[in-house]
């Protein structure tokens, strides 16, 4: 107990001490990082600035897209209204440091994970893949049972025990989900950091934590209560705990490998992108 | 008095329904449309660049592209950039937004979309929310209608997936930058960050 309490403490002063030491360092002005070496270059910099603009897009111009209207007479405020507001960099305090940590875990996935993830593919078929998918996400159900407990939503975690008892059983272990194929029972994640915001805890600033991601002041803490129900945190030795840890976002990445990749190329700067991906979805998620 | 109680009575009763058929109509069409890009996807004696041209043929006419391009940047920015600006900032962000509609359909593998209802709110929107359900989880998508006055027309002036709306995302994005560097570096990072080259969809 006493090892555990002493590798939580460091855990968490990891996760939330860096951030902070980080936004010190930084200042406002993000001194530590230049502006310029933080900025992600999304598409690869061997593209000259002098090249011309490229072939595809005068064949899609001349494909017969419709472009009309440069006028602002035409502009319509009524839509614009249900936006927010373009300043959203405002309250991000932490935008020095979010941004490295951005780049390092983009380094992270592109030069360990994703080589890693698509060897593995290689190697397994998908079927047992999914399995181990379904096997992770049976021994994580006390996560989910306590957070829709914490949320009021009775008949949801009924449905997950449901589910937890004929998974473990007829499902071998968790490896297959009869529950949903035979009996319609849907799976319904909740997190602490949802139980949170439903309790009404605002978010606090954006922080993008090592390896984990993105996530902010709220989500960040309520990773430690999700931890303390986690039974992987019970497994010893401690490193067969880490490595299932690991192994499982290995799995998992193995069957989105490009989706990332997809995702980032929409973006005309990283972490600005990611940040207020994340938000919105956590919002969607908190009012589900 | 008596009147007006009358007549908004009238006006309640007649133009609920009224709207009600239009948004049935306006996810019909929506329905058609992915149906449409589903069998294009489906269709394996296209190659890739018919595939592309049938895709865009089949969207263009429901998606507002250019409205999009201003709302994302927004009635502040949009002002301030001079005609010439203007126009390439539209042609470039509908190219970019194309494309990468375009590449989230080649990680198109098994999945089903299923469209769900049609909602009218604020009278002159109508939201059509549809799943994308694959094995292994379901992801919302709703396509957001205005009725464009110019075309007499429900058209696509937003898609927000899983919660992120995609004009929201480019709108704080393109503030980021502005902040920094001038219209033109826009336009430059536009120019260069629109070539997507993606693996293809393979589980």
């Amino acid at each position: 107990m006493k090892k555990l309490v002493t590798s939580l403490l460091t855990l968490s002063l990891l996760l939330f001490a860096t951030p902070l030491i980080f936004a010190w360092s930084t200042n406002d002005q993000g001194t530590l990082n230049s502006p310029d070496s933080i900025k992600v270059d999304i598409k690869s910099p061997s593209i000259d600035d002098q090249t011309p603009v490229a072939s595809p897009y005068l064949l899609a111009q001349a494909g017969g897209v419709v472009v009309g209207g440069y006028g602002d007479d035409d502009f319509d405020e009524d839509l614009e209204g249900e936006f927010a507001e373009t300043d959203s960099t405002k309250s991000d305090p932490f935008s020095g440091y979010n941004s490295f940590m951005t780049d390092f875990n983009d380094g992270v996935y592109t030069y360990a994970l994703d080589p890693v993830a698509r060897g593995y593919r290689w190697v397994l078929p998908e079927s047992p893949r999914r399995g181990v998918v379904n096997f992770f996400k049976n021994i994580w159900y006390p996560i989910r049972f306590v957070n829709n407990l914490l949320q009021g939503k009775l008949g949801n975690a009924t449905e997950e025990t449901g589910r937890f008892l004929l998974n473990s059983t007829i499902g071998i272990f968790g490896f297959w989900d009869p529950a949903k194929e035979w009996f319609d029972l849907e799976e319904h994640p909740e997190d602490f950091g949802q139980t949170l915001g439903l309790w009404g805890v605002g978010a606090g600033p954006h922080i993008v934590l090592p390896f984990l991601g993105p996530s902010n002041l709220r989500d960040s803490f309520a990773l430690a209560p999700d931890y303390f129900i986690d039974p992987i945190t019970y497994v010893r030795p401690v490193a067969l705990s880490w490595g299932l840890v690991i192994y499982e976002s290995v799995n998992d990445t193995s069957l989105h490998i490009g989706e990332y990749e997809n995702l980032k190329a929409d973006a005309l700067e990283l972490y600005p992108f990611l940040r207020d991906a994340y938000e919105q979805n956590r919002i969607k998620k908190i009012q589900e | 008095m008596r009147l007006l109680t009358l007549f908004s009575l009238f006006f309640f009763l007649f133009s609920t329904p009224l709207f009600a058929d239009e948004a049935t109509e306006v996810r019909a069409k929506t329905k058609s449309s992915i149906d449409k890009v589903i069998a294009t996807l489906k269709n394996k004696s296209l190659k890739k660049e018919q595939k592309k041209k049938q895709i865009l043929d089949i969207v263009n006419p429901i998606f507002d592209f250019s409205k999009m391009a201003k709302i994302s940047l927004g009635k502040q920015h949009w002002t301030s950039f001079s005609q010439a600006q203007r126009k390439e900032f539209v042609s470039l962000f509908v190219t970019r937004l194309q494309e990468s509609y375009l590449e989230k359909l080649d990680m198109y593998t098994d999945e089903e979309v299923l469209v769900d209802d049609a909602r009218t709110s604020k009278g002159n929107r109508i939201e059509v929310k549809t799943r994308l359900v694959s094995k292994d989880d379901s992801k919302d998508m709703e396509y957001k209608f205005y009725k464009s006055k110019k075309q007499n027309k429900w058209l696509v002036y937003d898609v927000v997936i899983m919660g992120v709306s995609v004009v929201q995302t480019y709108r704080s994005q393109f503030t980021g930058v502005l902040k920094k560097e001038s219209v033109d570096g826009l336009l430059k990072r536009l120019r260069q960050s629109g070539q997507f080259n993606v693996p293809a969809g393979v589980k």
